[in-house]
């Protein structure tokens, strides 16, 4: 297995996607890598990541830009662009990732690979660099369900030393793999989720959940509680919190960042505590609201997770880092309210495009409820079997690092 | 401040207008560190 650059493991250097060799140092190993290194995962190293984490694009100006296994030019996703990159193209079985605003699931939509953002508070963040404490999550990036529910099974856990960290006890995910999805009830949005989407893109989530159904599930429409006040909240956070991390390098040495980070950085300056400390108190009411509302219908919810297939990355990538930071946020707005209301939700390939780009699947969960969006993207996966299918093996020649 | 920053202020200001739109009618008692609490209300499941 391999970890995004921001996982700190003694003896290695973590860069964090930035220029500085050893950007962040910890006093302990992250834990969810140890947790794997005690469960008997073999580690091969560390894997390339956008900047600081910010950006959904796998884009990096000091370390090359991540190449899409299955189109180069086109985005690999971000910002575990890496783990998309490396698990894709079989050069490790597994991948940890961080989620902040999509991190974990876009780039394993891009990529075709499974890749889950756990409940918050479900795996430790000790020993890994923050982006945004208040929306963070480490998680599984991984070929098959079934290894995403091992790997969870091995990182999950109470931890002291992250203040956020559950003490509900660890199911045996995988073991809950082969219950299926016979009398499961789960909601396809009826707003939201399919605006402004790709007609590709929406037809291939039917579709998947049109296979679902037929494995036993009873699928509806059900309409959500609207999550732009989320987007606005997670989006508030993070300018906040991740400005007041890096703080030091966007200071002292701006010049060493890229230009797009830079700009994602300024605006957290110049937000009043009034504004953070509303966003954060919204949170949780917001986040009861959705649940109490909307798993007393359903038990989980089927959403697309990119809005387009894989862009080109030059052209996403264009223009003034202002138009660049909206493009993100476009780009990212599937994922994103669920790291503001905190609950479990996993990407999972669903077919491939006319021009041969990986589709994907987004399940949506109840708080710790892990098991159930496992258990339905096992059986969508082995129903559906697009997992089985495999990148071209060597990369085009003009890979390049800039 | 060039025109991106004043795309991205005016992203942030429209944020921060939404929160404090569904902020209107917040509980006193609201806390800013409830989170975990509000997820783990949730009853486990077998």
């Amino acid at each position: 297995m391999a970890w995004k650059d921001l996982c700190h493991v003694p003896g290695l250097p973590t860069s964090c996607g930035t220029k500085t060799r050893e950007y962040f140092v910890d006093v302990r190993e992250c834990e969810a890598v140890r947790r794997l290194r005690q469960a008997g995962a073999v580690g091969l190293g560390k894997l390339n990541m956008t900047e600081l984490a910010l950006g959904p694009f796998g884009d990096n100006p000091h370390h090359g830009d991540a190449q899409n296994p299955w189109r180069t030019g086109c985005a690999a996703g971000g910002s575990s662009s890496g783990g998309g990159v490396a698990v894709a193209a079989g050069l490790v079985l597994g991948a940890v990732g961080s989620d902040t605003g999509g991190s974990i699931r876009l780039p394993a939509a891009c990529c075709g690979i499974v890749g889950l953002k756990p409940t918050y508070g479900r795996v430790s963040r000790a020993g890994a660099m923050p982006l945004s404490w208040s929306l963070d999550h480490l998680g599984p990036m991984a070929r098959t369900v079934a290894d995403a529910a091992l790997m969870l099974g091995a990182m999950a856990g109470h931890d002291p030393a992250d203040a956020t960290s559950s003490r509900r006890p660890v199911p045996d995910y995988a073991g809950a793999l082969a219950r299926g999805v016979a009398g499961l009830r789960l909601g396809l949005p009826e707003n939201y989720y399919f605006d402004g989407v790709s007609p590709e893109v929406a037809a291939a989530v039917r579709e998947a959940a049109s296979v679902i159904a037929r494995l036993g599930a009873v699928v509806t429409e059900i309409r959500l509680p609207d999550p732009q006040p989320l987007t606005d909240v997670a989006s508030l956070i993070t300018w906040c919190e991740s400005s007041a991390v890096h703080a030091r390098i966007v200071r002292e040495r701006p010049h060493e960042l890229g230009s797009v980070v830079r700009a994602r950085l300024e605006p957290g300056f110049h937000v009043s505590a009034y504004d953070y400390l509303q966003a954060a108190r919204i949170r949780a009411r917001l986040t009861r609201e959705f649940v109490r509302e909307v798993f007393a219908e359903v038990d989980g919810l089927l959403t697309p997770v990119i809005p387009e297939p894989a862009p080109a990355l030059d052209q996403v990538t264009a223009g003034a880092p202002g138009e660049v930071v909206l493009r993100m946020a476009r780009f990212a707005r599937l994922t994103r309210p669920l790291n503001g209301l905190g609950l479990p939700a996993l990407s999972v390939p669903c077919g491939f495009t006319a021009s041969g780009l990986p589709q994907a699947l987004q399940i949506v969960g109840r708080p710790f409820d892990e098991a159930t969006v496992l258990r339905v993207g096992h059986a969508y996966e082995q129903a559906a079997g697009f997992w089985a299918r495999r990148p071209p093996a060597a990369p085009s020649p003009d890979v390049r690092a800039r | 401040m060039t025109d991106g920053e004043g795309a991205l202020r005016a992203v942030l200001a429209g944020a921060a207008a939404g929160i404090e739109r569904a902020a209107a009618d917040l509980a006193l008692a609201e806390e800013p560190s409830r989170l975990v609490a509000a997820l783990e209300a949730e009853p486990e499941r077998g």
